[in-house]
């Protein structure tokens, strides 16, 4: 006979330990806090400017002169959620926090910091800059958009083929860095994925919510809705949306947003017309509860566990898309991306396989590391599908 | 079943309504709106004959008039049930047979319906040839794999599985491009298109000039597939590797009795098209059967372990007949369900794979219209595609009925 053993740890902590017991998962978790670190730290990683120089005695950092806000946003988002993260405090606490701090920040820097409007690479590589008594470069010396023109005629070269520069990863058709762009390439993708999924949460949600809850009427119309959302293919959807509205990054998480959210409606639908009919469901009514509250504060937490699963699909399917619209020549103009640079493998018949091989491979690692831990997320919540499937869990 | 029929295709319309409606009232709200600026491009014109000219097209596609009522007469047009217009375009009458009309393309000046109808049959062929080989990989490698429940084949392959699903459709068709249809590497595929010019002249079957040659290649393939027997026999392996063996060794064949045949070979149209379709089809199919192959496994699994598996094997069946007659059959469920879905994200998936190696199909024109604005071919792209999708739900319901008899939607 089996011994009974009570289990005091929390639903959350046993999914959470369970998930992080593969091996594949861990490696997933690390490859995205790499490209975390990466996407953050991205400016004193890849630039043309010294991170810190000595001429004459005077001590500078030209790289906090030319931050941009956005990249003093990140860090500053990023500051919070470390701080947050070792603060004891409870989930949802920490998610309010973490929105009212970045919206802070956000306003303190477009308020507060006036970087340069103007930006000349070049002149980095200028007397003004090198004959310096000292200086401490980025490990990858050059920035995402310089495209090297002092150099003349630079074009797609092969990794390590110039013979005064190094580039790892080779150069892009303007000329600039692959690794740079690479580096600065992830903060796009990883944002994108994570605010795009975000969106289609909140719409999926706050619509799969109301149409489970209310059902009759209300359910046929959005099931209808989610129906015309569902039939035209997405990547139709999305290319009639970038093309039509503009190509700013902002407006792409807003389209693959609203374009990925009838799954999620779905899900929250079937789950809440399986719990409007509970007990603590209508006791909440039966005392007379507003509907937010009901819908969110009682029914959500109770529905909310398997969302996890399709967060991590969501987020891999969203950085895709935003790749295949780069890709096909619809992404952002001159930011870096990495579809827009796998884009560039095959120019006229001749194959640059740097081109292909680097981005294509982020591309894939990362697509790969959220669909990973989907999976496990998936295995770790439903233990009989585990048991099922033979994932010994 | 009809009025079930009848009742699905009704409800269909609301759906193609509202799609249309979405794509529309896309287009009307975002900065610019749709008008004919595209296609007034002249800078060395005037600025009177440069609006002159806006004026012209706008009234010509009916684009001077406001958004609701663009959208009615579009439908109108569409609709093969509506008013009928005379000359001057003003309303007659009311006609139950004046058939559909998708309007002209802004940017190519022809009928929309026109252009749909060289397309579509080629992003089709594409779908259609890659359905069938979806399901029989995935089929094959997911009963494999869940008959290796926990063996170095089930590991092996469901980790490589989700490493193809996650494999992007344009890294893999940019890598096989580049490697595999290039003079810089090894260039066994042709770069571009579905036929070479030259093979609107050739007979439709590959054929050689001397039945020598014939008997040389069907000898060599004959040879092949002896030696994968034999192999098979003697390793005493089993009837997975048998199969994928006698593969091996026939295609092996043929191609050494195409180095020992005389010159006098002609590829022959099938041959060609095949040839140019090889790698997009790679393209458009691993990502489907992986997941498929991932799903089947699932779903054997779980039905090898049912009671009524149990009871088969309890009654002295062999396991062949308890997995392919019993399983099986019960396993196939789930992976029609999916079918449904298949078909948007192979629509979706050959708009990439068209684009890469340059094939002239819907999914290449989808493109081309979303970048020129070119109202009428999206609108007409968007909803063809829906329409399709719908369809492959339909289909996919109706299988349903043919692998279980207990569903029925009477």
């Amino acid at each position: 006979m089996t011994k009974h053993v009570v289990s005091r740890e929390s639903f959350s902590r046993r999914i959470w330990l369970k998930t992080w017991q593969g091996m594949g998962v861990r490696f997933a978790f690390a490859w995205i806090a790499v490209l975390v670190c990466m996407g953050v730290f991205a400016p004193f990683l890849a630039n043309s400017m010294p991170l810190l120089m000595s001429k004459g005695g005077v001590i500078s950092a030209p790289v906090l002169a030319y931050l941009t806000r956005e990249d003093v946003v990140v860090l500053g988002m990023f500051a919070l959620a470390v701080m947050l993260v070792l603060v004891p405090l409870g989930v949802g606490k920490r998610v309010v926090l973490f929105v009212l701090g970045t919206a802070l920040v956000t306003i303190m820097v477009n308020l507060l910091l006036k970087p340069p409007a103007v930006m000349i690479y070049d002149q980095f590589r200028s007397p003004t800059y090198t004959e310096a008594d000292w200086r401490i470069m980025p490990p990858i010396p050059y920035a995402p958009q310089d495209y090297l023109r002092d150099f003349g005629q630079t074009g797609l070269e092969a990794p390590l083929e110039a013979a005064d520069r190094i580039h790892l990863m080779g150069t892009e058709e303007n000329g600039a860095d692959v690794f740079s762009r690479m580096i600065h390439a992830s903060r796009i993708a990883l944002s994108i994925g994570l605010i795009a999924t975000g969106i289609a949460l909140v719409i999926g949600i706050v619509l799969g919510g109301l149409m489970g809850y209310f059902s009759g009427v209300a359910d046929m119309l959005g099931m209808r809705l989610v129906e015309i959302f569902e039939s035209i293919p997405t990547l139709f959807l999305l290319l009639t949306f970038v093309a039509f509205f503009g190509r700013s990054l902002y407006m792409m998480m807003i389209i693959i947003g609203i374009t990925s959210w009838p799954g999620y409606a779905r899900y929250v639908r079937a789950e809440f017309l399986k719990l409007r009919k509970q007990e603590y469901v209508q006791a909440a009514v039966a005392s007379g509860l507003p509907l937010s509250s009901i819908l969110f504060r009682h029914m959500l937490p109770n529905g909310v566990a398997p969302l996890l699963v399709g967060v991590s699909f969501g987020v891999a399917s969203a950085i895709l898309a935003e790749a295949t619209l780069s890709f096909l020549g619809l992404g952002l103009v001159d930011a870096p991306s990495w579809g827009q640079m796998l884009n560039q493998a095959v120019k006229s018949s001749t194959f640059n396989w740097w081109m292909a091989a680097f981005p294509g491979g982020a591309i894939f690692f990362t697509v790969f590391a959220y669909n990973l831990i989907g999976e496990a997320f998936r295995d770790a919540i439903d233990p009989q599908l585990s048991r099922k499937a033979g994932v010994t869990a | 079943m009809l009025t079930y029929l009848l009742r699905r295709l009704l409800l269909m319309l609301p759906t193609l309504l509202g799609i249309t409606i979405v794509v529309f009232s896309v287009m009307v709200m975002s900065p610019g709106g749709i008008s004919a600026q595209t296609l007034v491009e002249g800078s060395d014109m005037k600025p009177q004959e440069k609006q002159a000219l806006l004026d012209y097209y706008n009234k010509r596609y009916g684009l001077d008039q406001p958004p609701p009522i663009q959208y009615l007469r579009w439908l109108n047009n569409v609709s093969p049930v509506g008013f009928t217009q005379d000359e001057e375009g003003a309303y007659t009458g009311f006609s139950f047979s004046k058939g559909m009309d998708l309007g002209i393309s802004f940017m190519y000046g022809r009928p929309v319906g026109e252009i749909l109808g060289e397309r579509i049959p080629i992003t089709l062929l594409l779908n259609v040839i890659t359905l069938p080989l979806i399901y029989v990989i995935a089929i094959v490698l997911g009963v494999k794999a869940a008959t290796d429940r926990g063996g170095r084949f089930d590991v092996g392959s469901s980790v490589s599985m989700l490493a193809l699903w996650s494999a992007p459709t344009m890294l893999v068709g940019v890598l096989l491009l580049g490697f595999f249809a290039n003079v810089q590497y090894v260039q066994w595929f042709p770069t571009a298109g579905i036929s070479s010019r030259a093979a609107q002249d050739m007979p439709f079957l590959p054929h050689w000039d001397s039945l020598w040659d014939v008997l040389k290649v069907f000898g060599c393939m004959s040879l092949g597939m002896v030696l994968a027997v034999t192999a098979v026999r003697w390793a005493r392996l089993s009837v997975w590797w048998l199969g994928s063996l006698l593969l091996c060794g026939g295609v092996t064949g043929i191609a050494l009795g195409m180095q020992f045949a005389g010159d006098g070979f002609v590829r022959g149209f099938l041959f060609d098209r095949l040839w140019h379709l090889f790698l997009p089809i790679v393209c458009l199919s691993y990502g489907g059967f992986a997941a498929l192959a991932k799903l089947t496994r699932t779903s054997v699994l779980e039905n090898l372990h049912a009671d009524y598996a149990r009871t088969a094997r309890a009654k002295g069946l062999a396991e062949e007949d308890v997995l392919w007659k019993h399983v099986f059959r019960n396993s196939l469920l789930p992976l029609i369900t999916v079918s449904a879905g298949l078909l948007p994200s192979l629509l979706a998936g050959s708009l990439i794979v068209e684009n890469i190696f340059s094939i002239n199909g819907m999914g290449q024109l989808a493109v081309e219209a979303v970048k020129g604005r070119d109202r009428e071919m999206v609108l007409s792209i968007t909803w063809v595609s829906g329409f399709l999708t719908l369809v492959g739900y339909l289909i996919a319901d109706f299988c349903y009925t043919l692998v279980d008899p207990r569903v029925t939607y009477d």
